[in-house]
């Protein structure tokens, strides 16, 4: 109460001050009455293809203009997440990424439930894992309407492949392996074959992958904290710590660095795991002179996601009915499917997935692989993967600790140890 | 009458146009941050418990926060010393009499407007692992390649660096709008009593410019300690969460506050940060104004 | 009107012979021209993307030669982005704020360095404090501010903040007390010249290189400014910073869209270091005195 009180009491304070300094007012924008006309607002950080959709949306409801903001990936969050911390500023409708979203629904009450506009009758519309995302509190709080996804499979270098006497075809390097530890010991033998590049990218995407594949992570559904205990995450970390200290394995690369680019067109690794909407950076980062070397065979073990958003509505919005509609028309089969043709993001709703033009879809440059086919089986086959409200807390202090064994310095034991003492403080246990 | 009044109250006139904006857009933030770090207060979620000074007790026992001031300050003292010297000269260069006077002077502050994006990405190749010019020239001398970001004394050096590479001309400027106020008689005698272009520029310039010298060293110690941009570059794009590598090697006090405020939500916490911050830096932008004023004092 | 009492001595201007023996010449053109390379260099290799395909960008080491791109990048620049209001915008903000920092500054510099009032050396005190706040995290009050003064997405809550720095004050203040001679001063009140006559007249003209080197550092810290104005505007009225972050946006970086918008965005700074290095050149007042 009183904290609210001073608040208050200095801000009007500073206002009154700013009013004697005579500076021009200049109100806030207006905002129609039922009925009137009304502007929307939609912000997101990348194309997520949505312009010809809202011309579409306009025809249907011509009292709503429709209008988009488009900012760069983190700084579109660190915004949003300012912006509800305000108080004002938002759009009435938020794109919210994966990664993102157990933050947000640390502060789920700043937004509206959607399931009060009817979200829960669409339900069956997304693939079951998509929808779990959306959800908070149990399941009875929907915090936005999931837009595309991120499809696992491994992508690799059939020349380097090749070299090293591995067969290239994508069928054959699927059956090279089914679990990581097959995945692993191929990488092996291409070490051991005496080429030059190494395995694999740098410890961060794969270890990514494989925490994407499991149940839940570091924290139980129940969302407490099990990353100390948790043996499908020890399990997968051992692993990879043991790769990154081989060396032949690591080409010990940041992901999305620099020298991770220089690295794809100098050809210095030879695979990596490849989310969907990774192709496009893979392509620009390898150059036309690359073209046809890159192929996509199956992720090892199983199904995974990694990306893909939600439209959600934040409590600041005037319109929520009318937002909800929008995020509804915007997310609908009929629309991801466009969407899908137009920029190529991956659908998460079951039905599109089995639409022909989507399954029919081949990318060129990758040898002309069937991404619509790989992407969809690799979506449709995946099993939930929960990410604990405090997820973000802890991820990263993980990540530096294989990142640490990777640079050589720091045993894999030492490494663990350190992170699960960080994690802990990190919670404030 | 009109004199009187003139002379009373004028000089506050000219000072309350500073001190009305900064009451409002720098006091409240300020007072606010104070509240705000007696809180435990999430950046959306606002205000929770009042924690009294929890926040301040918990940051002395913080190793982290610990790793971050020494970090900051030694990225200070390897960064901001050179830097300083350096733009010295280079002043005194820019102040000869130069054909393309303009060119010259404008060339030298194009480090600190060229988009940080660039900047991040050439000096990611420069200092890169396995194809970087630098570790080309060290592997000429028989040296191994190096992974810059990877320890705590190359990302330092390399960084220190990219600081002295972005604000050197910047702090040559201020020399030079300095110098360009030393009446030229002063030289002239100097010449006159035989003192080299060396001599003079020791005995005339560095003296007369003595204060813009103390200037600098407050400026430079007040922005060196808050360092954040050049550091940040040194992160992957995929990971700029302001943790500054995988061992927190190069993390400053400024990339710490980010990290708590922005990555992981604490407001309350980065605002902790942020006022301890602010009382280091008075202090040490203190100690280094008497240190410096009576270096050039004895000169 | 009597400033005539005024010694107009004009002096040479100084600047002109610390190290101009003949020898030195061509050493000193070599240095500076390495320099200024190394300055360069990125933003060389800013245009160098600009004008080549994305790919460039995983070259091992930065490529030297322009690419046949450029026209065609420019003009997807403004088609993803506002990118003409986005220049307006940020001239509008950057040149108040320089002449807004320039003309406050040097008239509290001017009052703190020569003038003498009750709390002179408090107010000093705490204008130097104001430089030691760390900013970021400042934002989020500032930002609740702007909101209720209903300036959140105008151009006022970037100006209006910034219209004054210690930085400046200070700086100015040591302007003064090197170039504007405490006689000089003391004569033109003899004269009967007002504090506003003796400001302008006097303490102006002679620091005029200090005051430039203020303006031009101001015009671009406010140009550069991303942080705060990404929180407080949106892209469809944007500085060029925001414009940048949009041409950003996307899981993936095109390169070589986002460095032909700051190719673009950087250019009309470098006009006005152009046009603002010419003023550093000695104040005529300088030694007038002294001498």
């Amino acid at each position: 109460m009183s904290s609210v009180f001073a608040r208050k009491g200095a801000r009007l304070a500073a206002g009154l001050v700013v009013a004697a300094l005579a500076v021009t007012g200049c109100g806030s924008t207006d905002d129609g009455a039922d009925g009137e006309k009304i502007t929307l607002t939609v912000a997101t950080f990348s194309d997520f293809g949505y312009e010809p959709l809202i011309k579409e949306f306009q025809a249907t409801h011509p009292n709503i203009t429709v209008k988009t903001r488009v900012t760069e990936f983190d700084q579109h969050h660190k915004q949003l997440a300012t912006r509800l911390g305000a108080g004002a500023g938002t759009a009435d409708l938020e794109a919210v990424e994966e990664g993102y979203m157990p933050q947000f629904r640390q502060s789920k009450d700043k937004f509206y439930n959607l399931a009060d506009y009817g979200a829960k009758d669409l339900a069956s519309q997304w693939l079951p894992w998509k929808w779990q995302q959306s959800l908070a509190d149990n399941g009875n709080f929907v915090m936005g309407l999931g837009t595309d996804m991120g499809g696992l499979a491994l992508c690799y270098r059939s020349d380097l492949f090749k070299a090293a006497g591995l067969p290239t075809s994508r069928d054959e390097v699927s059956a090279l392996w089914t679990s990581w530890d097959d995945y692993f010991g191929v990488g092996t033998r291409f070490a051991a074959s005496g080429t030059k590049a190494k395995w694999f990218d740098g410890v961060g995407n794969i270890y990514t992958a494989m925490l994407n594949q499991i149940p839940f992570g570091y924290f139980d559904t129940t969302d407490a904290y099990v990353g100390d205990t948790n043996a499908n995450v020890k399990s997968a970390f051992d692993k990879v710590a043991a790769a990154a200290a081989n060396p032949g394995m690591s080409a010990k690369l940041d992901p999305f660095s620099q020298q991770w680019n220089v690295g794809f067109k100098q050809g210095t690794f030879a695979t990596l795991p490849c989310p969907s909407w990774m192709l496009g950076l893979i392509k620009d980062g390898s150059g036309p002179e690359n073209a046809g070397k890159w192929d996509i065979a199956k992720i090892p073990g199983g199904g995974g996601n990694w990306g893909g958003s939600f439209l959600t509505v934040p409590k600041q919005g005037k319109h929520p009915k009318e937002a909800y509609e929008l995020a509804k028309f915007l997310t609908s089969p009929e629309s991801e499917a466009k969407i899908f043709q137009n920029v190529g993001s991956l659908p998460s709703q079951p039905e599109t997935l089995k639409n022909p033009a989507v399954l029919g879809f081949k990318n060129e440059y990758f040898t002309n692989a069937p991404v619509g086919e790989i992407y969809a089986k690799s979506g449709e086959s995946l099993q939930p993967n929960y990410r604990g409200t405090r997820d973000a807390d802890v991820r990263p202090v993980f990540g530096r600790a294989l990142a640490r064994v990777e640079q050589g310095k720091q045993s894999a034991a030492d490494a663990w140890a350190q992170a699960v003492s960080e994690a802990a403080k990190a919670l404030g246990k | 009458m009109r004199g009187r009044f003139d002379r009373h109250l004028t000089p506050y006139l000219f000072v309350a146009p500073f001190f009305a904006v900064f009451a409002v857009f720098g006091a409240y933030p300020l007072l606010m941050t104070l509240w705000m770090s007696l809180h435990d207060w999430h950046l959306i979620n606002g205000a929770g418990d009042w924690t009294g000074l929890a926040n301040y007790t918990e940051l002395f026992s913080d190793p982290d926060f610990w790793n971050a001031l020494g970090n900051t300050l030694s990225l200070f003292v390897i960064s901001t010393v050179p830097q300083l010297i350096l733009a010295l000269f280079l002043a005194a260069l820019l102040n000869t009499k130069l054909r393309g006077r303009t060119f010259w002077r404008a060339g030298v502050l194009i480090p600190n407007v060229v988009s940080v994006v660039a900047v991040a990405l050439v000096f990611a190749q420069v200092f890169g692992r396995d194809f970087g010019i630098v570790n080309w020239l060290l592997g000429l001398a028989g040296v191994d390649p190096i992974d810059w970001p990877a320890d705590v004394w190359s990302s330092h050096l390399a960084i220190a660096l990219i600081v002295t590479w972005r604000w050197t001309g910047y702090n040559a400027l201020i020399y030079l709008a300095a110098m360009q106020a030393v009446p030229n008689d002063l030289y002239e005698s100097a010449r006159l009593d035989g003192a080299s272009n060396w001599r003079a520029f020791w005995t005339v310039t560095v003296p007369m410019i003595r204060p813009t010298i103390l200037f600098t060293t407050v400026v430079s110690t007040i922005g060196g300690l808050q360092l954040f941009a050049e550091p940040l570059l040194f992160e992957s794009k995929g990971a700029s969460t302001g943790t500054g590598g995988s061992d927190r090697q190069y993390q400053t006090i400024t990339m710490y506050l980010y990290e708590k405020g922005f990555t992981l939500f604490d407001a309350g916490y980065a605002a902790t940060i942020a006022w301890v911050l602010f009382l280091v830096v008075a202090l040490i932008a203190l100690v280094n104004f008497a240190l410096v004023r009576r270096a050039v004092a004895s000169r | 009107m009597t400033t005539t009492a005024l010694p107009q001595t004009h002096r040479r201007r100084s600047g002109a012979s610390t190290t101009g023996s003949g020898r030195l010449r061509p050493f000193i053109y070599l240095l500076l021209t390495a320099i200024i390379a190394a300055s360069a260099f990125p933003l060389y290799w800013t245009f160098v993307v600009a004008s080549s395909d994305n790919s460039a960008i995983g070259e091992a080491t930065p490529p030297l030669v322009p690419g046949g791109n450029l026209f065609d990048n420019i003009s997807r620049v403004f088609d993803s982005s506002e990118f003409g209001l986005a220049l307006t915008n940020s001239a509008i903000v950057a040149t108040t704020v320089a002449v807004g920092n320039v003309l406050f500054a040097s008239m509290a510099g001017f009052a703190f360095a020569r003038l003498k009032f009750r709390g002179r050396n408090a107010l000093l005190v705490t204008v130097i404090g104001t430089m030691m706040v760390p900013t970021q995290l400042g934002i989020i009050p500032l930002y609740l501010l702007t909101t209720d003064l209903g300036w959140t997405g105008h151009l006022q809550a970037l100006i209006v903040p910034a219209l004054v720095s210690a930085f400046g004050v200070f700086w100015m203040r040591q302007a003064v007390e090197e170039a504007v001679p405490k006689e000089l001063v003391e004569a033109a009140f003899v004269d009967g010249c007002s504090l506003v006559r003796v400001y302008w007249h006097v303490a102006l003209p002679a620091i005029r290189p200090a005051a430039a080197v203020l303006g031009l550092f101001m015009f671009m810290g406010a140009w550069n400014d991303f942080f705060w104005p990404l929180v407080v505007l949106n892209p469809e009225n944007p500085t060029v910073q925001v414009a940048l972050s949009v041409l950003a946006s996307g899981y993936y970086t095109d390169y070589a869209l986002m460095l032909t918008g700051a190719l673009l965005g950087v250019l009309p700074v470098l006009g006005v270091f152009l046009l603002l290095a010419r003023q550093i050149v000695g104040g005529i007042m300088a030694g007038a005195v002294k001498g």
